[in-house]
């Protein structure tokens, strides 16, 4: 059974690159497309492993980590933070909420899927 | 002296504050400070040498006063003194003359008689000479006078009788009146002079006593002169010098930067409208900082929304050409790979250069923060080698480091500094068409230098100070040809400049050039930013 990866991503263009990414290296991909859709998806399809966009409608992506990682029956589920804010304190505040690994956008797939691929194999 | 009464008179006004202050126990300060209707400190300073010359006027005044009445003592000390020598003179005369009488009567001839007669009548006294004199030695020398007159009238009744042969009621004359008059006149001059003596010591007396008062009442004068000019003097002092001295450490405050405070100054002169002038620039001061970390805010917050913007659509183009490029696709054609390369290329160029501004904008921010940390420079070096290995490789040239070996460990924000290397390596490659490119690095005493050498085309001496400021190219034909915004370089000397080091280049048209950067060994702390 393969793996699954929950994307959070607003934006349809880079959940196609993902869903390409993701199909191509045999994971199931869930999709979410803002942060309260992420704490929903993460209790409901119990992904392995989370791609958290950090500028999402509704709930911002540091505060859906924040959400999920303090509950105990969803904590262990590791969380890569994707973030295109270029200003400094962006890994601290990412690192803050408790995600598990740090991504900056544009990230190149090849290192994405490295990252992914540590935590799931 | 009750200034208080006088002061209506304006110019009265600071001393009757003074005066109120010392009477009402409050400091002679406040009484200077506080008075409201005082206009200007050049009005304070004038009423301080104006009270100080009144001060010094009384002293000469008092001082004149006693000499004057020390000369009047003096003149009467004199006066007196004359008085005595006439009335000696008196004194004199007349025993001269019972003298002369009561020898003439004693062996009378005409000869004897006829000069005693004579020189009685020549005996003016001369107390005239006595100018000045009491009221009840007026009487006494009345007495004189007229006893005198007796005397010359017995004294001529005595020489008639002799003459006329009679000489038994002659000197009977001579006993029963002549003697006692005789007597008679002795005492009273000497009465006259001993009363004279008197008098001249008692005035001597005076004199001693007149001068001890006015020396004391001088010594109190110009001693109280002396307070009241050191009082005045101090409270004048403090009340320019303590202004002064809190404008100056507000004026330090808002150098600093701390435009919340505001000086208090009590004067209501020009030093109070000076703090005021202070208080309102630092307002607007505050004002305009305020405006300004708003817009600072504002830039920021652009920065972030259009760099999250650019990145959106950026990491789209990156994205699928890369999966294109790996095959996630299927195989592509060749031609097709190489225009997706060129596309894969032309985004890394466009993200670089938003990085850069992205970079200079924080930097100029102040938002950018050195983290720092050890690193080693041999590994910074190798890091810096291996990211730029392929380009120089696709150019063909060849590229060298030379680091010393076993050099401690450094401190400072390794990224930063991978990055100013990196900028200045990539410029060698990117400008060098044929030839070598080096990576140096010199240990110094508490620094390190690191140098980039090239074979390139080189830097015209002009440009040489322009290169190093935003947005500025070297503009010939050569470097026309390369892409960039003129960034790098300014962001490399912005990092090196946040470690407190330094950048510069060395370099010959046609002979290639140097750029190398200095940077403290181990920085505990953020270079301040300029």
């Amino acid at each position: 059974m393969s793996k699954r990866v929950l994307v959070v991503e607003d934006q349809e263009d880079n959940r196609q690159i993902l869903r390409d990414l993701l199909e191509c290296a045999g994971y199931e991909m869930i999709e979410a497309h803002d942060g309260e859709g992420a704490l929903i998806a993460a209790r409901t399809q119990s992904p392995d492993l989370i791609l958290m966009d950090i500028q999402l409608p509704i709930l911002d992506g540091y505060e859906a980590t924040r959400r999920i990682k303090a509950q105990s029956d969803l904590r262990h589920i590791p969380i890569v933070v994707v973030t295109s804010y270029a200003l400094s304190g962006d890994e601290q505040k990412a690192r803050a909420a408790g995600c598990d690994a740090y991504v900056a956008k544009p990230y190149s797939t090849r290192k994405l899927l490295e990252t992914i691929n540590r935590y799931l194999t | 002296m009750n200034l208080e009464a006088d002061s209506t008179t304006s110019f009265l006004r600071p001393l009757a504050a003074i005066w109120r202050a010392s009477r009402d126990g409050t400091s002679v300060k406040d009484g200077l400070v506080g008075f409201r209707s005082r206009p200007s400190l050049r009005t304070k300073l004038w009423m301080a040498f104006l009270a100080i010359e009144v001060l010094l006027v009384s002293v000469g005044v008092i001082g004149l006063l006693s000499l004057r009445e020390a000369d009047q003592q003096t003149n009467h000390v004199v006066a007196l003194q004359h008085k005595i020598e006439a009335y000696r003179q008196v004194q004199h005369d007349t025993l001269r003359q019972l003298h002369g009488v009561s020898s003439a009567l004693a062996f009378p001839n005409e000869t004897t008689l006829a000069s005693a007669l004579r020189q009685i009548n020549q005996f003016g006294y001369g107390l005239d000479r006595v100018s000045f004199v009491e009221k009840d030695e007026v009487a006494l020398l009345d007495q004189v006078r007229d006893e005198y007159a007796r005397f010359i009238a017995v004294v001529s009744d005595v020489v008639d009788l002799i003459r006329n042969g009679r000489g038994a009621d002659a000197k009977q004359r001579e006993l029963v009146e002549l003697g006692p008059l005789a007597d008679k006149l002795e005492r009273l001059t000497n009465q006259l002079v001993n009363r004279a003596e008197a008098d001249m010591v008692a005035g001597i007396d005076a004199s001693r006593q007149t001068y001890a008062r006015s020396a004391i009442l001088v010594a109190a004068v110009a001693l109280a002169s002396l307070i009241l000019t050191l009082v005045l003097g101090h409270a004048i002092s403090r009340s320019v010098i303590d202004p002064v001295h809190i404008i100056h450490h507000g004026l330090n405050r808002i150098a600093a930067g701390d435009f919340t405070q505001r000086i208090d100054v009590p004067n209501r002169d020009e030093l109070g409208a000076l703090a005021a002038h202070v208080n309102s620039t630092c307002e607007e001061l505050q004002q305009l900082y305020q405006s300004l970390e708003e817009a600072s805010r504002h830039k920021s917050q652009f920065l972030a929304n259009m760099s999250h913007e650019l990145r959106t659509p950026l990491n789209a183009i990156l994205g699928f050409s890369e999966l294109l490029l790996d095959g996630i696709y299927g195989d592509l054609p060749k031609k097709m790979r190489s225009a997706v390369e060129r596309i894969q290329r032309n985004g890394r160029h466009l993200l670089g250069l938003i990085n850069d501004v992205l970079d200079l904008s924080k930097i100029e921010a102040g938002q950018l923060r050195l983290s720092l940390a050890d690193y080693s420079v041999e590994e910074l070096v190798s890091g810096v080698y291996t990211s730029v290995e392929s380009l120089a490789a696709e150019k063909k040239l060849s590229l060298r480091i030379a680091v010393p070996p076993g050099l401690p460990p450094a401190r400072g924000d390794e990224r930063r500094l991978a990055q100013a290397l990196f900028n200045l390596v990539g410029n060698a490659i990117k400008f060098t068409d044929a030839g070598e490119v080096w990576i140096e690095v010199e240990a110094k005493k508490d620094s390190y230098v690191f140098s980039v050498r090239d074979t390139g085309p080189g830097v015209d001496e002009a440009d040489q100070i322009k290169i190093f400021q935003e947005f500025q190219q070297v503009d010939n034909s050569i470097t026309k040809t390369k892409a960039g915004a003129g960034l790098g370089l300014a962001i490399v000397k912005r990092i090196v400049e946040m470690h407190g080091g330094r950048i510069w280049i060395e370099s010959r048209i046609g002979h290639g050039a140097t750029f190398s950067f200095l940077v403290p060994a181990r920085l505990e702390q953020q270079a301040m930013q300029t």
